[in-house]
C-alpha cells in the first residue's frame, strides 16, 4: 500500500485532477450536485498560486474562466443542469474562438430544477449539442472516482492542445462517490500547454490554417496584440462574412477533431469477444452493468460491455468493429434517461444490430439485476 | 500608475489599427469620440499597448475594441465584465478596459455590472449611452428617456429609466463619472483618472446615436444633439454656483463619486498569501 | 470482487456519514478497497440518511450495496427502509430507544442501548462512535485497535477522551452479547 493511496469523492477528485494538471483558475457558482468542486478548488488553488472566485451566477462563472485562459491560464468550471444550461452560450464562444476550457457536469435529475441530490443521465445529448450552430466539443465520462480523476487531467490536456472546451460529465452517483484512489496511478508528466504563438509579430494570425489544424495562441503581453471574437473570423482574427472564408472557418473547427479523433477518443471493453449481446452504458449505469456482465458469465450467458470513456465524438468505429467481430445481434442500452444515449448507437450501428434500451427516470441508479434481467429478455 | 499626462505627442493613428479602417460606425455618432477619448487617455498615462487589454460586449460599443491595437476580446452579450475579471485576476499585470453599451451593461449584463462594482477589481467599465439598441435597429433601452420613440415604443416610452452612475456608486464602485461626447478633453481628462484608479471604475460616456435615435426623435443632426446634450447637463463642479439643475432629473457630470477601498485582486493575493506555502494536496 | 457490504442510517445530524468515513479509512489503511455513497434529504438536520460501505479488493465493480452484510440503524426514520436488501447472513444493529419497529424478516437483529450508553458517558452526540465499537465486536469487519486509531485520527482532538469511551462501551456491549 502507498501513501498515495486515499478515499477520495468524484467532484474533489475531478479539482485535484485539474490542479496536477496545471489547472490554476477557477471560478463557479453553488449548486447541487457539484459544489464539492468549487470548495476543494476555494482551498487548495491558493496553494500553489491559482485564483479562486465564486461569481455572482453561473453566466458569469463560465465568462471569467473564458477570460482567464484568454490571459494564458488553465482554467476550469464545474456546474449541474441548471447551470449547465445558463453556460451554453459562453460554452459556444469558447467552442467558435477556440478557448481551452473544462466543464466539469454532474449530471441530476431534469428538467429544471429536478431533483437536485438524485442522480440522472439526462444531459447527453446537451453537452454535445447544447450551444447553437455548427461546433466541436469533447465530452468525456469518467465511471469511476479514479477515472473522474485520471480524465479531468486528461480533459485539460485536450483542452489546452486542441484549443477546444472540454466538459468531464458525472452523473451524480459518481460525482458524490467515494472510493478509494491511488492517485500515483496516473505516472508523471510533464505538463501540457497550448501552443503559444512565437515568431514574428506582423506575421502572425491567430486563426492561421496549420497542419493541425490547431492555431497557435497569442498571450498577451507577448506582443501580438490580437484580436479574439464571438463573430464569425478570418484567420486573421476579424469578422468576416465572406461565404467561403466563413465556412471554412467553422469547418476547420470541426476537422480538428476528425484529425486528432485517435488522440480524443477512448473506452473500455470487457467480456467482448464472443458475445452474444453487447452492452453499452456510461457512468454508474456502465458500472451496473461491469456487475452484470460478471454475473452473466457466471451463469454460461455470453454478455460484454462496451463503454464509451469519451462520450463525444463518440467512439462509432470502435464499437462498430466490435460488434461487427463478434456477431452480436444486439446492443443493449441502459442509461438514465429516455434513450439519449441510445440514439446515437443507433445511428451508430444502423442496420448492423438491434438497439434495445433500458431506460430508468426515477432518480435511482439502475441495477444490475435490473441489466442482467433486460439481457436475459433480450436474448430470449 | 501615475496619473500624469504624457508629455509626447498623442497620434491616434498609433492606437488604432490602421487595417479595420474605415471603422463602422455612422456619421455623427458618438462613439467614435469616446474611442478617440480612451486611447488619448491611455496615451497620457504611458501606458504599454502589449500591456492592456480591452475587452468590449456586443452592440454597436462592442466593435470599438477592434480598432484598438492591444490584445482585444469582443465577447458575449452583456458579459465583458465576467470575462475580464477573470482575465484581470489571472493575469494582475495587463491593464484592463472595457467597453460596454447601455443594453450591455444595464440590461443584459445588469447583474455583472453591480457585482463587478461591489468587488472592486481594477477595471475601467467605458459604458457608451447612446439611449437605445442600435445595432438591432433601435429598441428601447434601460437609458431611454421618458415619452421617447424607438421601435419597440411606438406611442413612446414609458419606462422609467436608470442612473447609471447611482446605481454604480450604491453598488461600491472606487471611481465614477459621468461625461459627455462634446466635451472630449473633459472626457479624456476623466477616463485618465478612471484608469489611474487603483480599484473598480466606471464612466458613463453620454453618447448619440444620430442616425436611429435621433431620427426617431427628430432631435436633428449630430451637432444639434451634442449640444443639446451638452446644455443638459449639469457639470459636478457647479453645484455651488448654480441653482437651478440644467435638466429635471440632476444628471450631472465630471468625478460623481470616489470610494477609496481595497482592490479585490490585491486582496485576495493578501488573503490566500498564507495558504501558499504548504503546496496543494 | 466485493467482499462485504454495510450500512449505516438513522436520520440527520446523528453522524452515520461519518461513521463510515472512519470505518473506510481504516479499511483502507488495511489495502482494501471502499466505495461510500450516502443518501439524505435536503434538511442538515432530520430526515432519513445512510451511508452505505461497499468494500472489495481492488475496484468494485458495481460500488453501490446490493445485499448488506451489516446494517446499523439509529433512527426509527431507517427502520423499514432496506429490508429488501438483507438476507439471511445479514446482522442487523438496532438502537434500542430510538428503533421501535425493528425490522422484520429472515435475517439476526440485535437492539443495543448505544443512545443510552452514550448518554451515560455525557453525550449522546457519541452514539455513533459506540455503535462502531459494537459493530467491531460482532461482526467480521475491522479489527478494534485500527478502527480505534481511525476514530481518533477523524474526530477533533478535544474530544479523543470521550470518543475513545465510547468506543470501548461499544466494544464491551458487543463482546458481552451472546453470538
Amino acid at each position: 500500500m502507498t501513501a498515495t493511496r486515499r478515499n477520495l469523492e468524484g467532484n474533489e477528485a475531478c479539482a485535484l485532477g485539474a490542479i496536477r494538471a496545471g489547472c490554476r483558475f477557477f471560478a463557479g457558482y453553488p449548486i447541487t450536485p457539484s459544489s464539492e468542486v468549487a470548495e476543494v478548488m476555494a482551498r487548495e488553488l491558493p496553494k500553489v498560486g491559482g485564483t479562486f472566485i465564486q461569481m455572482e451566477d453561473e453566466i458569469a462563472s463560465m465568462g471569467a474562466v473564458i477570460g482567464a485562459s484568454m490571459g494564458g491560464v488553465k482554467a476550469m468550471t464545474a456546474t449541474s443542469g441548471p447551470g449547465f444550461s445558463l453556460k451554453q452560450e459562453n460554452l459556444g464562444y469558447a467552442c467558435g474562438s477556440e478557448i481551452p476550457c473544462v466543464v466539469v457536469n454532474v449530471m441530476r435529475g431534469g428538467p429544471s430544477t429536478g431533483m437536485p441530490t438524485r442522480p440522472a443521465q439526462g444531459d447527453i445529448m446537451q453537452t454535445r449539442w447544447g450551444t447553437h450552430g455548427d461546433h466541436a466539443i469533447i465530452v468525456l465520462a469518467p465511471a469511476s472516482v479514479s477515472e473522474a480523476y485520471s480524465e479531468t487531467i486528461r480533459a485539460v490536456e485536450l483542452s489546452e492542445t486542441l484549443r477546444v472546451p472540454v466538459v468531464v460529465l458525472l452523473d451524480e452517483v459518481i460525482g458524490h462517490l467515494t472510493e478509494t484512489v491511488d492517485l500515483a496511478a496516473v505516472p508523471e508528466a510533464p505538463e501540457v500547454w497550448r501552443k503559444f504563438a512565437q515568431g514574428p509579430a506582423d506575421a502572425f494570425e491567430p486563426y492561421a490554417v496549420t497542419e493541425d489544424l490547431v492555431p497557435p495562441m497569442a498571450y498577451p503581453g507577448d506582443g501580438y496584440r490580437a484580436h479574439c471574437t464571438g463573430l464569425t473570423h478570418a484567420p486573421g482574427g476579424f469578422p468576416t462574412q465572406v461565404p467561403a472564408v466563413a465556412a471554412a472557418a467553422v469547418q476547420r473547427t470541426t476537422d480538428k477533431l476528425t484529425l486528432h479523433r485517435d488522440r480524443i477518443e477512448s473506452w473500455r471493453v470487457q467480456d467482448v469477444d464472443d458475445a452474444d449481446l453487447l452492452i453499452c452504458a456510461i457512468g454508474i449505469s456502465a458500472r451496473a452493468a461491469r456487475q452484470a456482465v460478471r454475473d452473466l458469465r457466471a451463469e454460461g450467458v455470453k454478455v460484454g460491455l462496451f463503454r464509451p470513456v469519451t462520450l463525444w465524438p463518440f467512439p462509432e468505429d470502435a464499437l462498430r468493429a466490435l460488434v461487427a467481430k463478434s456477431g452480436t445481434q444486439t446492443v443493449l442500452v441502459p442509461e438514465m434517461n429516455q434513450g439519449q444515449l441510445a440514439l446515437e448507437v443507433e445511428r451508430v450501428l444502423a442496420g448492423q444490430a438491434r438497439v434495445q434500451g433500458l431506460f430508468k427516470i426515477d432518480g435511482q441508479a439502475i441495477t444490475p439485476d435490473e441489466i442482467a434481467e433486460a439481457a436475459k429478455e433480450a436474448l430470449a | 500608475m501615475k496619473d500624469t499626462a504624457d508629455k509626447t505627442a498623442f497620434d491616434v493613428n498609433h492606437w488604432l489599427r490602421q487595417d479595420q479602417m474605415p471603422h463602422f460606425l455612422c456619421p455623427g455618432c458618438g462613439h467614435g469620440i469616446a474611442l478617440r477619448a480612451l486611447v488619448w487617455a491611455l496615451h497620457d498615462l504611458g501606458i504599454d499597448k502589449d500591456k492592456l487589454a480591452v475587452v468590449s460586449g456586443i452592440g454597436c460599443s462592442g466593435r470599438l475594441s477592434a480598432y484598438i491595437d492591444a490584445n482585444t476580446f469582443h465577447t458575449t452579450h452583456g458579459r465583458p465584465l465576467t470575462y475580464a475579471t477573470g482575465l484581470k485576476l489571472a493575469r494582475p499585470d495587463l491593464h484592463v478596459v472595457v467597453i460596454s453599451g447601455d443594453g450591455d451593461a444595464l440590461a443584459i449584463g445588469g447583474n455583472h455590472l453591480i457585482h463587478a462594482c461591489r468587488r472592486n477589481l481594477d477595471i475601467t467599465c467605458l459604458m457608451l449611452n447612446n439611449e437605445i439598441y442600435g445595432m438591432t435597429g433601435g429598441q428601447v433601452s434601460p437609458t431611454t428617456s421618458e415619452g421617447r420613440y424607438t421601435s419597440t415604443t411606438p406611442a413612446g416610452n414609458t419606462e422609467p429609466n436608470f442612473d447609471a452612475c447611482a446605481l454604480a456608486t450604491a453598488a461600491g464602485a472606487g471611481f465614477v463619472g459621468r461625461e459627455v461626447t462634446m466635451q472630449v478633453l473633459a472626457l479624456r481628462d476623466l477616463i485618465r483618472q478612471a484608469v489611474a484608479h487603483q480599484g473598480f471604475s466606471f464612466v458613463e460616456v453620454l453618447s448619440d446615436c444620430t442616425e436611429i435615435y435621433g431620427r426617431k426623435n427628430d432631435l436633428g443632426a449630430s451637432p444639434e444633439m451634442m449640444l443639446a446634450k451638452k446644455s443638459a447637463m449639469r457639470p459636478f463642479a457647479y453645484r455651488n454656483t448654480v441653482d437651478v439643475p440644467f435638466r429635471a432629473n440632476h444628471l450631472k457630470t465630471g468625478v460623481i463619486a470616489r470610494n477609496e477601498r481595497p482592490e479585490y485582486g490585491a486582496a485576495y493575493r493578501a488573503m490566500t498569501a498564507a495558504l501558499r506555502d504548504g503546496g496543494a494536496e | 470482487m466485493v467482499s462485504m457490504e454495510i450500512r449505516f442510517s438513522g436520520s440527520g445530524g446523528q453522524g452515520l456519514l461519518l461513521s463510515a468515513r472512519i470505518l473506510a479509512a481504516a479499511l483502507t489503511a488495511q489495502g482494501r478497497n471502499v466505495a461510500q455513497s450516502n443518501a439524505y434529504e435536503p434538511v442538515s438536520r432530520g430526515g432519513l440518511s445512510r451511508s452505505d460501505l461497499v468494500i472489495s479488493d481492488g475496484e468494485a465493480d458495481f460500488p453501490l450495496a446490493r445485499r448488506l452484510d451489516y446494517m446499523l440503524v439509529l433512527d426509527e426514520a431507517a427502520a423499514g427502509a432496506s429490508v429488501p436488501l438483507l438476507t439471511p447472513q445479514s446482522l442487523v444493529l438496532c438502537d434500542a430507544e430510538r428503533v421501535q419497529t425493528v425490522p422484520q424478516g429472515a435475517f439476526r437483529t440485535l437492539s443495543l442501548p448505544f443512545t443510552e450508553t452514550a448518554r451515560g458517558l455525557g453525550n449522546p452526540r457519541v452514539t455513533n462512535i459506540v455503535a462502531l465499537g459494537a459493530l467491531s465486536a460482532l461482526g467480521q469487519v475491522c479489527a478494534p485497535e485500527p478502527l480505534l486509531d481511525s476514530v481518533l485520527a477523524m474526530t477533533p482532538s478535544k474530544l479523543a477522551r470521550l470518543n475513545r469511551d465510547a468506543f470501548a462501551a461499544g466494544l464491551q456491549m458487543g463482546e458481552t452479547e451472546p453470538a
